[in-house]
Parts: C-alpha cells; sequence; structure tokens
C-alpha cells in the first residue's frame, strides 16, 4: 500500500505549486495584475474616489458650518456663473495656466539642453538648478517676498543701479501675477529640466552623429531629431505641469500675495480655499471643487487628443 | 425650496449612496463628538498662552491668562487648559475644528466672526451667569455687537480705537509741530507728499485685502454719515460717504504717499523707528508695543481727519471671551468667561484693568475698570491720555458683518485702491451683492 500512496502525494504537490488546475495561463497572469494593481487602486477609491464623490455630494448642499446641511440642488453651480470674483478668478486661472505651462516648458527645455553639454562643472549646475525644488515652496515664496519687497528688497535695489524705479512686485495688479508665474517658474524648473534631460538622453547618439555627416545645422538637429524624438517626455511634462498649475498653485499663492492685490492671483484653486475656510461656504467651494476637475478633465483631454495620448512614432 | 437635513443624515445618505465611504463618513461623524467628561479639562482656545515666543509682549500678555487660569483652576473643580493656537486671526483652525463638530469649550472671538458663530448657534448665552450690575457697567456701544436679542453672548476684554501715529523724529527733521496736525483728508495727504521721501511712505493705509483693512476703512465711510446696511435693513453701500472713503484710499495711492504693500512686513513700531514711515492709521494696541519693545522711539498720536461736512469717527474692535453651547461643560465654561471678565467681583474689574492697562494697551469695555485704570495711572502717559479722553469718544464697535458682506466691501476697497477701478463703479457693484445677500438673510441683526 505505501507503494501506491506515494506517486500520489508526489503529483498532488506538483500541482499545487503550478497553480489552480482549470486557470488558464492568461487567467493567471490576470489575477497576478489585479493583485498588484489592488494596492494603488484601493488607495486611489479611499483617499481620491471616494472624497471626490462625496465632495460633489456637498456640492449640493448649503453648509452652515455648524453642523447645518441645506439640500439646494444645483443652486451652488448657478451661484458659481453669477458670481463676479469666480469669473475673474477662472480668467486668472486661465492666464495662469497657459503663461506657466508653455513658460516653465520651455525654460526647462533650454536648461535641459544646457546641462545635457559635456562641459567641466556641469554636474554643479544640474544641482543648482535642481536646488529650489528640493525647498519648501512656503520657504521658497517668504524668501522671495522679502527679496521682492517694495523698500527694503534686493530686486528693486538691483534695478535701482540702472535707474529703474521701484515696483510693487507684489501690490500692483499689474504685475502680480506675472511675479508669482516667474517665481514658481524658477521653483519648477530644475525639476522639469531633469525630465527632459533623461529624455535628451535616451536620443540615440547615432542620429546626430549621422546629422552631423551631412552638414546638418544645430537648429535642423533640434528640429528633425530631438524634437520629434523628445514629444513622449514633452508629454508628459506638459500634462504634469498643467495638473499642478491648477491644482497646485495654493501654498505659492497664500504666501506671496494672498490672492490679492484686488483679486489679480486669486486662482481658483486659493478661491475654493477662500469660501469653504474664510467665509464657511462649504457647498460653494466643493461646487467651484467640482468645476476645476471638469476643467482638468477638459485640458487633460485636449493634451492627450493633440498628442495621441503621447504615443509617438519617430515619423511625427 | 431647501430641506433642512442634520449633518448626520447627510453623512448617512452618502454611505448609503457610496458604500464603502460609510465607514470614513460614520469615523468623520465620530470625530464630531467629544469623548471627554466634564472631568477633563475645558479647552480654552487662545493665541496668548502657552506661547512657544518668549517676547516681551507675549510675555506680558500671556502671563495674565496664566495667572487667571491658575486662580481658576485653583479654586473650581472643573479645570480648565490653555491651547495656543498660532496665527489665529487667519489659520481659520477654530472655524475648521466647529465645522467638525469638534470646537473648542471657550475661545475668543473678534466682531467680525461674531454673527457667523451666533447664527450657526454655537455660542452659549452669558447673560444668565451676569448681574444686571455688571452688564451695566459696560460703556455705551461696548457689547452692542455681541448680543443679539437682549442677551449677551461674548464679553469684550478691551476696545481698540484707531488713530494715526506719526514718528516725532521726521515731524521735528521737517520743522513741524503739533499745530501742525491735519485736520481734514486733503490735509493729511498734502502732509503725507511732504514727508515722503524714496525711502519712506507718507502715510500708510493698511493695504492687505482683509478683515483688518475693512476695519481700518470703515470709520472714514462713517465719518461722513455713510454705512454699508441700513437701518431697514437694506445695503446702502453706494452712498457719497462710502465712495469718497473709496476715493481716499485710492489718493493716497495714486500720489504714491501710501504703499501698496505692508511697510515692514506691518510692523508699526519697527516701521515708525526705522523710517519707513511718517504717518500711520492703527490702533491702541501699539502704544504698549512701543513701551515694552522700542520705548525709546518718540512718537505721537492724533485723531482721524475728517472730510468736509463730515463728522469725527474712529473704530474700536477687540477679542471678546465666548463659550461653546455644545461644549463639555458649557455651564463651567460661561462661568469662565464672566469671572475672567464680566464680573463685578474686585478680582474681574481689577483683572480687565490689568489686561487694558498693564499687560496691553486699551481702553477698557467698563466703567468700572476704566476708573481703576485711570486712578491707577494707566492713562496717565500722555499717548495714553489722548487715546482715552480725545480720540475714544466718537468710536463705534467693530460691525458685525457676515462674510458675503465683508467680501463685497473687501473688493471695492481693492479694486479702488490698487486696481484704479472708478469708486462710484465699485460702490455700486458692492451694494448690488449686498443687496442679494440681504433678502435671503436670516439670522440676528447686521450691525
Amino acid at each position: 500500500m505505501t507503494t501506491s500512496v506515494a506517486p500520489h502525494v508526489s503529483r498532488t504537490k506538483t500541482v499545487a505549486t503550478q497553480g489552480k488546475p482549470g486557470l488558464s495561463r492568461k487567467q493567471r497572469e490576470g489575477w497576478a495584475a489585479a493583485l498588484f494593481l489592488a494596492p494603488d487602486v484601493i488607495g486611489l477609491t479611499v483617499f481620491v474616489g471616494i472624497p471626490m464623490i462625496l465632495s460633489f455630494v456637498l456640492s449640493l448642499f448649503q453648509v452652515s458650518g455648524f453642523g447645518q446641511y441645506d439640500f439646494v440642488g444645483f443652486g451652488n453651480y448657478q451661484r458659481i456663473f453669477a458670481d463676479p470674483v469666480f469669473m475673474s478668478s477662472l480668467r486668472t486661472t486661465l492666464i495662469y495656466v497657459f503663461v506657466l505651462v508653455p513658460g516653465g516648458f520651455v525654460v526647462s527645455l533650454l536648461l535641459a539642453l544646457l546641462v545635457k553639454q559635456k562641459l567641466p562643472g556641469v554636474g554643479f549646475f544640474r544641482t543648482a538648478y535642481f536646488l529650489p525644488f528640493s525647498i519648501s515652496i512656503v520657504v521658497v515664496a517668504l524668501i522671495w517676498r522679502f527679496m521682492l519687497d517694495e523698500q527694503v528688497g534686493v530686486v528693486n535695489q538691483f534695478l535701482g543701479w540702472f535707474g529703474i524705479p521701484p515696483q510693487a512686485w507684489l501690490g500692483n495688479p499689474n504685475l502680480a501675477l506675472g511675479t508669482a508665474i516667474a517665481v514658481t517658474i524658477w521653483v519648477q524648473m530644475g525639476y522639469y529640466m531633469v525630465i527632459l534631460l533623461g529624455g535628451l538622453q535616451d536620443i540615440p547618439l547615432e542620429y546626430y552623429e549621422a546629422a552631423r555627416i551631412d552638414g546638418a545645422s544645430a537648429w535642423s538637429n533640434f528640429r528633425h531629431i530631438t524634437w520629434p524624438l523628445l514629444k513622449p517626455t514633452s508629454f508628459f511634462v506638459l500634462l504634469t505641469s498643467t495638473v499642478a498649475a491648477l491644482t497646485g498653485a495654493f501654498d505659492m499663492i497664500y504666501v506671496l500675495t494672498k490672492g490679492g492685490p484686488a483679486n489679480s492671483t486669486n486662482v481658483l484653486i486659493f478661491y475654493i480655499y477662500q469660501q469653504a475656510f474664510q467665509y464657511g461656504e462649504y457647498g460653494y467651494a466643493a461646487a467651484i471643487g467640482t468645476f476645476l476637475v471638469v476643467i482638468m478633465l477638459i485640458c487633460s483631454t485636449a493634451i492627450f487628443l493633440t498628442t495621441r495620448g503621447g504615443r509617438f512614432s519617430y515619423g511625427d | 425650496m431647501a430641506t433642512g437635513i442634520s449633518r448626520r443624515s447627510l453623512l448617512k445618505a452618502g454611505a448609503t449612496a457610496v458604500g464603502a465611504a460609510a465607514v470614513g463618513a460614520t469615523a468623520l461623524a465620530g470625530c464630531g463628538k467629544s469623548a471627554a467628561t466634564s472631568s477633563e479639562p475645558l479647552q480654552f482656545w487662545n493665541f496668548y498662552t502657552p506661547n512657544p515666543l518668549r517676547t516681551p509682549t507675549s510675555i506680558a500678555q500671556g502671563g495674565w491668562f496664566d495667572t487667571y487660569i491658575a486662580d481658576w483652576n485653583k479654586k473650581n473643580k472643573q479645570q480648565v487648559q490653555a491651547v495656543f493656537i498660532p496665527n489665529y486671526t487667519n489659520t481659520n483652525k477654530l472655524q475648521t475644528a466647529f465645522a467638525a463638530g469638534s470646537g473648542p469649550d471657550i475661545f475668543l472671538i473678534s466682531p467680525g466672526d461674531f454673527l457667523r458663530y451666533l447664527n450657526g448657534g454655537v455660542l452659549m448665552d452669558l447673560t444668565p451667569f451676569m448681574t444686571k450690575e455688571a452688564i451695566a457697567d459696560y460703556l455705551p456701544g461696548a457689547l452692542d455687537t455681541r448680543m443679539a436679542d437682549g442677551k449677551v453672548y461674548a464679553l469684550p476684554m478691551e476696545q481698540e480705537p484707531l488713530a494715526i501715529y506719526y514718528s516725532e523724529k521726521v515731524f521735528e527733521q521737517a520743522h513741524l509741530s503739533e499745530a501742525d496736525l491735519p485736520k481734514t483728508w486733503e490735509d493729511l495727504l498734502e502732509l503725507a507728499k511732504k514727508l515722503q521721501t524714496p525711502s519712506r511712505y507718507g502715510m500708510v493705509f493698511e493695504p492687505v485685502q482683509g478683515y483688518y483693512q475693512n476695519f481700518t476703512w470703515y470709520p472714514w465711510m462713517w465719518q461722513g454719515g455713510g454705512d454699508a446696511v441700513g437701518p431697514n435693513g437694506q445695503s446702502v453701500f453706494d452712498s457719497k460717504a462710502a465712495i469718497q472713503a473709496l476715493q481716499l484710499f485710492q489718493d493716497g495711492v495714486n500720489r504714491g504717499v501710501s504703499p501698496r504693500t505692508p511697510v515692514a512686513a506691518g510692523d508699526l513700531p519697527a516701521g515708525l523707528d526705522k523710517g519707513q514711515a511718517a504717518m500711520w492709521q492703527s490702533g491702541i494696541w501699539n502704544v504698549s508695543d512701543f513701551r515694552l519693545r522700542l520705548p525709546k522711539t518718540k512718537y505721537g498720536i492724533f485723531r482721524l481727519p475728517t472730510p468736509p461736512g463730515g463728522r469725527y469717527a474712529t473704530i474700536a474692535g477687540g477679542w471678546a471671551f465666548c463659550a461653546n453651547k455644545n461644549g463639555r461643560n458649557p455651564e463651567a465654561a460661561a462661568k469662565f468667561c464672566v469671572e475672567a471678565v464680566g464680573s463685578m467681583s474686585p478680582d474681574s474689574v481689577k483683572r480687565v484693568a490689568d489686561w487694558c492697562t498693564v499687560a496691553k494697551s486699551d481702553i477698557s469695555p467698563r466703567k468700572s475698570a476704566l476708573d481703576l485704570g485711570t486712578a491707577r495711572g494707566g492713562y496717565s502717559s500722555p499717548v495714553m491720555k489722548k487715546f482715552k479722553d480725545d480720540i475714544y469718544p466718537g468710536t463705534r464697535g467693530e460691525p458685525r458683518y457676515p462674510p458675503v458682506i465683508y467680501k463685497a466691501i473687501s473688493d471695492a476697497i481693492q479694486n479702488t485702491m490698487l486696481a484704479g477701478h472708478k469708486a462710484a463703479d465699485e460702490a455700486e457693484i458692492a451694494a448690488a451683492s449686498i443687496d442679494a445677500y440681504l433678502k435671503s438673510y436670516e439670522g440676528a441683526k447686521i450691525l
């Protein structure tokens, strides 16, 4: 009897180590994929998905801030379009995004092209350009606020050497938004420079060598080799910087200008904060938040469509 | 039509709809219920103690609170614990705590915030814990903005009227004397122009958008007889008085004598001391700041000038004690507030006098404490005497405007002062916005 049992046990062990009987290879891979994805999916559901749904539900209520919720349907959404400060804030946000994103991209790309060169001390410059990004935004904004001070700031003192009168960089509505954008580009340029540098270094050198043999100019190199092959990286940079511009401007604006002067830097994300945490209008703030999500979806979709989802062929 | 439901109902509905959200929502609801019992110390949120910054000012003012809390804890079973909230006025932590159902038991409140908390139903009625004599002890107008339907909901610890500070050093350099102090708005701006240099502003009006800027602007509007809300509850903001007050702030900036951004990071004593400003509109609290930080700096004060045909007016803000009706032990919290600054006991009267003349520099909101402070010499210095006898008479309490009204006025001030918009247009826009809000407003009277 013992001789007849041993082969049976051995066969069972073999089956157990190979997986469940009846599951195809594709199904097993599906299970594995699901298990690998589960932590992210659960995390996103709990910390992003459910709060988004609750936020939308909240936008259908007028909230007192003291525990009383009055159902108003889409009243908060109707209020949005009758609110002149919201419309001004939307305009400010669009200017902010459409100047910051391309501006930041161009500066970062120029830096990436610069630090890609094999020059002495290039490692120092790479570090120096990246350094602002490693500092807290609040600290950066505070330092810039001091430097931009109208009376004692170093920026005006420097300009004074060239006979330029002192400017209220953060107190003049015509200058404040541009100043905030410039400071933000200064903070972010190192981060996007590193990403673009990675993209540049992925481009095979053979293309440049062939172009050199053909006598191509530097501009032709950039136009016909660098730019097309950098498109996937550019797509990533444009997408993430657009989302960051729409949602990540709060701390910089809060410290630099608090949305002022005269609401000139009051971007939507800051206006949401004001409505919720300064005026206690949680329902209205949630409605503007939902509106902002819609804007982000439109922007993301537009970028996906114009770049075909970042999938580029070398012929593009 | 709006249907009122409770927060719990909303969370329950959300939980049903979202499924897994129920766990989070129930947990959130649970945060609102304090598990504490009355045997635990009551939380007293404030911005004075225990202050980690050990400056002369914070030691003097925090010490006043520490002494009272220690005295209360010695005499009462229900203990009180101070909780220091940094940047109390700007961080909105108090409001967020109430929104989450976990507001403190005792807290300090400014007039600008009062109505929101009163209408939110979280303020404890302090009247049953006060004597009629104590209520009558408050100076005329000192309690008005903290009352509703004859009941007292917060007890002011101070009154802080605004005046204009000036640097005596700058005046001396310009060969000016007290006789040259401006009486009218035009005089003020002309004098500011004389005192202006490339590194010094002639006259500082508050430039930063916020409750404080509105606070400093209201008296200029009142001087011309204007207001934001009329006696019948309608907007009267598009008045000549409001327009000329908006124009005053714009003229200051347009003539280059007033700043667009804070001077000396908003620190008046430092700004005058360093010569960054010649004149500056601010409150009585700076007297103790000068005394404790820069006692050698020479400065003077004068009344806010008036417009042609106008009548002198200034404003007095000030913080008040109040108790959370839904806190752990509301009765004890109310008694704590009353004994602190609203009782006729000698300790309470002395405490108010101490706060207004020793720890800080304020006008006492109570006659008994004002008399005591005066008798002890608290108002004998030239500056404090001038505040008490010349500047304080004609004071109106800080209005308790809800956020929508505050914001409409704030936008009008900012847009005229810094963006160069026409004052009349901005007054009209603000008036329309205020009117739209007042039509659906329900709550205590807006003062």
